[in-house]
């Protein structure tokens, strides 16, 4: 302790004679900077009587707590004639009353405390997250541990969540990108549950008994983790903990359905939805990797050079040196539980379309072609490495991510190598990756917009399928 | 240095602070003024080894004259470009090309302008010279080299806003690279060399595709605020309208450059691993020798009362939505701090009355929020904007909104009701000190809407004041036929 007392008092030193001796401005772009050590932030890691694991971090700069219960749940377990379910589950759980508590009552008394506790269920995780002022902590909690574990699933609230998804539906076609979105994400996951989207035969199928039997079968002590971080008294918070999750014996063991990994058939499909706009959406892409491959390093460098900046390929060309577009980037979303995708987007003016849709995939080949630049990598690199303390910067998100890399089943150390592993990655690295993950050929592209304005016929750029926009409405 | 203070920092870098009572945010902000006029506000955290910095400039669209429309954002996109030194690898030797493609551009632009009666062979050949103009031109860029600086540095969120109200500049870096932000922004401020212009205006032309024609909840929005104003350049889009982004030119954006960015238009917060003591002096020496500009002129505009109630329909191929809007006076005005506490008894939360009343009660509605927009320094508008439910109809929902605000004017609001605003204000101002981004933001926001950040701990004072009979009088002043704004989407072929 007292060493690094001692190494902090030398760094700021050193901060105050380098300002002191130079009195000159300097120049950015060959400007030194003094040393500064960064430690990631550790978080405890603590087992409830019940053996749910449980990631600490006190911090009192704020009189504030904040928790988030992960759970092993996800939209993947649905049924696909139930495509919804687990949304509604998600929603329902908090609006509908739990633990003898109703639903109004609830809310006022939480908004009353300036207290909030919701639930929410996403592709492969349920979070219940809540967040209190350090001084209404216990009563949150309580209501946090019957939302989590016996929520009621008021029938009126359920028809009201049904009602809104309904809605919704009736809504998903209105903006564009939303269309693209959506339409870009089913092209790559058809045929597995990642690629299922709610209808109104789905939805209206839901009953109250498939929102009690969904939530029994997944959300139990022995299925989620916990991480809490901010004002708290770590005894009293163990103690408060362990009473509100306390052991329970479940009749079954927790049986977690097996979802297959989706398959890439590597087949090319141009799909156009057509809406009466003045400007395209364009997405392209297919399936990528998971976090276990050893290649997502190189991809993540991959990422920022093709598409992951501003001075990325995509950016530079389309936007910085054409003018053809606001928005355009690409993205590999590396899948934790399935493979995950690599998506290219950008809107541009109708009268573009074509020539845009050409460039983004000969800058995406380009990868393929020839190794980055020795000034790409090192700046993708020095940025990777320099900006990785900003995932750090609260409480909540250091102890939030020690939880996530425990639930996804990230390996020990991950963290801790992260900077070294991105160091390691070369220029032919980039090029092997490149080849093995972006395959244009290959690629599912979306198009939304007015084709009868387009630069070149949409025909010309492979075999159209249209999309239906009118499918999802229903009559009034 | 001052030894004691010293080691308080640094075990609490360790172990994070411990203090025994969380230090309010009036203790924590230290002020600092340059002789220019550039105030510097500053918060100490030492969380995490990172530093947020925000430069907020106190001039936004509501400052632009109608030639200038959209020159505000153009020129905060501009201002990205580089200087004469950063961003080019021969600024002597560009300057000439930059004049040149001035000229060809302004010509351009006067031909294209004669819509019909223009040459078409002039026009090609023009638009050839610029091409051609500009090729020359980008073999002396280095592109993006501020973007290129900061992210090689580990910089990230560098970004810009602009809105009706000032325009903001912002970055996080580690702690030890603070000197490159007072470096490149000095630089900036001073130095800036809008090249690349014309290219970048089709980048705001997309922006403004992408943003506003082609999302149509976003269109009905511009055009609801726009029929809302008569007068005040509030009711211009930031992003100004297509033909006026048309017709901005560097030599424009470059007047407004020189007229508005200065010392003494700007406020700068800096949150984060820092020392305040020599932060200021850092910040003296990059940014003390600037010259300060002219004091801003405030908007002479004012909007004439409304007489009557203005509808606004938008067919679109989209669901129907519905925005209802009221003049009201502007931030700090004594009403506004009424509005405050109506926005949040109407809009805020699982227990506002819309939301009781409209999608759990009567389900008129999905969707129902109140807010005031479209900027804060002048007088503006409070806002309720809904999505009906199918087959519940615009008509429907507008009548309801109407009920809930009459009910307003005729019954007195619960004490329990202000309690739990005041509650949740209580609440946000603890929260809002939790990230060195959100702080700066808040600091630099209010700095310049309000005329200090202090309205942030002075607020809830204020708001507790605001008594039941309050709230009926404002509702029942500004709650009026005669003062309302009605937009809403019609489905294109429906029969609603």
């Amino acid at each position: 302790m007292s060493r690094f007392l001692l190494l902090l008092f030398f760094l700021v030193s050193a901060v105050s004679s380098l300002y002191a001796a130079d009195q000159q401005l300097a120049n950015p772009r060959t400007m030194k900077f003094p040393a500064l050590t960064f430690h990631i932030p550790k978080a405890e890691r603590v087992l409830l009587d019940c053996g749910m694991p449980v990631y600490l971090l006190r911090d009192s700069e704020l009189p504030i707590i904040n928790m988030t219960a992960m759970i092993r749940v996800g939209s993947v377990y649905e049924p696909a004639a139930k495509s919804g379910l687990s949304g509604i589950v998600g929603s329902v759980m908090r609006s509908g009353g739990a633990g003898g508590v109703a639903s109004e009552k609830m809310d006022d008394e939480l908004e009353f405390m300036a207290s909030s506790v919701e639930s929410g269920i996403g592709s492969d995780m349920g979070t219940v997250s809540l967040t209190s002022l350090k001084k209404n902590f216990s009563r949150t909690l309580q209501i946090f541990g019957d939302v989590l574990l016996r929520p009621e699933f008021s029938a009126k609230r359920l028809e009201i969540a049904r009602q809104h998804a309904v809605e919704g539906l009736r809504r998903q076609n209105d903006d564009p990108k939303e269309i693209a979105g959506r339409e870009i994400s089913r092209a790559i996951y058809a045929g597995h549950p990642l690629g299922n989207v709610a209808t109104f035969d789905s939805v209206r199928s839901i009953t109250r008994q498939d929102l009690l039997d969904f939530h029994r079968r997944y959300y139990r002590l022995d299925n989620m983790i916990l991480a809490v971080s901010g004002d708290f008294e770590r005894t009293a918070l163990l103690k408060e903990l362990n009473e509100v999750f306390r052991p329970v014996k479940y009749e079954a063991a927790l049986l977690l359905p097996n979802i297959p990994q989706p398959k890439e058939l590597l087949q090319g499909a141009l799909l156009y939805g057509k809406k009466e706009v003045n400007q395209t959406v364009i997405r392209m892409g297919h399936l990528g990797l998971t976090k276990d491959s050893p290649d997502i390093y190189a991809v993540r460098l991959l990422d920022y050079i093709l598409g992951g900046s501003f001075t990325s390929r995509l950016t530079m060309e389309i936007r910085t040196n054409q003018g053809l577009a606001y928005s355009v980037g690409s993205h590999f979303d590396i899948g934790r539980r399935f493979t995950g995708s690599f998506v290219a987007e950008t809107e541009t003016k109708a009268e573009s379309t074509g020539k845009t849709i050409k460039l983004m995939k000969n800058i995406i080949a380009g990868l393929t072609k020839e190794p980055v630049s020795d000034d790409e990598i090192s700046t993708a690199r020095d940025y990777m490495i320099n900006s990785f303390m900003f995932g750090f910067t609260t409480p909540a998100s250091i102890v939030t991510q020690r939880a996530r890399l425990e639930y996804y089943g990230y390996p020990d150390g991950y963290l801790e190598q992260y900077r070294d592993n991105i160091a390691k990655v070369t220029r032919g690295d980039i090029l092997t990756i490149a080849r093995k993950y972006l395959h244009p050929d290959a690629f599912k592209i979306v198009v939304i917009g007015d084709a009868a304005k387009f630069d070149l016929p949409l025909e010309s750029l492979g075999k159209v399928r249209e999309l239906d926009l009118k499918l999802n409405i229903p009559k009034p | 240095m001052n030894m004691k203070r010293f080691l308080f920092l640094t075990v609490a870098f360790i172990l994070f602070s411990t203090p025994l009572h969380a230090a309010t945010l009036e203790e924590k902000v230290v002020e600092h003024t340059l002789k220019n006029g550039m105030k510097l506000l500053m918060v100490e955290r030492h969380t995490s080894p990172t530093v947020s910095a925000w430069i907020r400039f106190r001039v936004g669209s509501v400052d632009e004259r109608s030639d200038e429309r959209g020159i505000a954002h153009l020129l905060e996109h501009m201002l990205f470009k580089g200087t004469t030194t950063l961003g080019t690898k021969d600024f002597a030797a560009e300057k000439p090309l930059l004049d040149s493609i001035e000229v060809t551009a302004q010509a351009l632009m006067g031909e294209k302008a004669k819509r019909e009666k223009s040459d078409s062979a002039k026009i090609a050949e023009l638009e050839k010279q610029l091409a051609k103009l500009e090729a020359d031109a980008s073999k002396y860029v280095i592109k993006d080299e501020f973007f290129e600086l900061y992210s090689k540095n580990g910089g990230t969120g560098y970004n810009a806003f602009t809105s009706r109200d000032g325009t903001t500049y912002l970055i996080s870096l580690p702690a030890n690279k603070l000197e490159l932000w007072a470096a490149i922004e000095s630089d900036r401020l001073q130095n800036a060399v809008l090249r690349e212009f014309y290219t970048e205006r089709s980048v705001v032309m997309e922006e403004r595709r992408r943003s506003y024609d082609a999302d149509p909840e976003s269109k009905l929005w511009e055009t609801f605020v726009a029929a809302s104003f008569l007068t005040h350049p509030y009711g211009q889009p930031t992003i100004g309208w297509m033909s006026d982004i048309e017709n901005l030119t560097r030599s424009k954006a470059e007047q407004f450059f020189h007229n508005y960015y200065a010392p003494n238009n700007a406020i700068v917060a800096i949150v984060g691993d820092i020392n305040t003591k020599e932060t200021i002096a850092l910040v003296e020496r990059y940014f003390g020798m600037i010259k300060p500009g002219k004091e801003m002129p405030p908007v002479t505009a004012l909007e004439p009362k409304q007489s009557g109630e203005r509808r606004i329909e938008m067919v679109a191929e989209a669901e129907p939505t519905v925005m209802i809007g009221f003049h009201k006076p502007g931030i700090t005005t004594p009403d506004d701090y009424v509005f405050d506490v109506i926005t949040m008894i109407l809009g805020s939360g699982r227990t506002s009355r819309f939301y009781k009343k409209l999608v759990i009660e009567t389900q008129l509605a999905t969707e129902i929020g109140a807010f005031d927009a479209p900027g804060n320094r002048y007088p503006n508008l409070f806002v309720v904007s809904a999505n009906p439910r199918a087959p519940h109809t615009v008509k429907e929902v507008e009548e309801a909104v109407l009920t809930e605000l009459d009910l307003l004017k005729m019954a007195p609001v619960a004490e329990r009701d202000l309690q739990r605003i005041l509650n949740k204000i209580e609440y946000e101002e603890a929260r809002r000190m939790g990230t060195n981004g959100g702080l700066a933001r808040n600091l630099t926001e209010f700095e310049a809407t309000t005329g200090s950040w202090r309205y942030m701990t002075e607020n809830r004072a204020k708001i507790a004041k605001v008594t039941p009979a309050d709230i009926q009088r404002v509702a029942s002043t500004y709650f009026t036929r005669e003062n309302r704004t009605v937009g809403f989407i019609t489905k294109k072929g429906g029969d609603k």
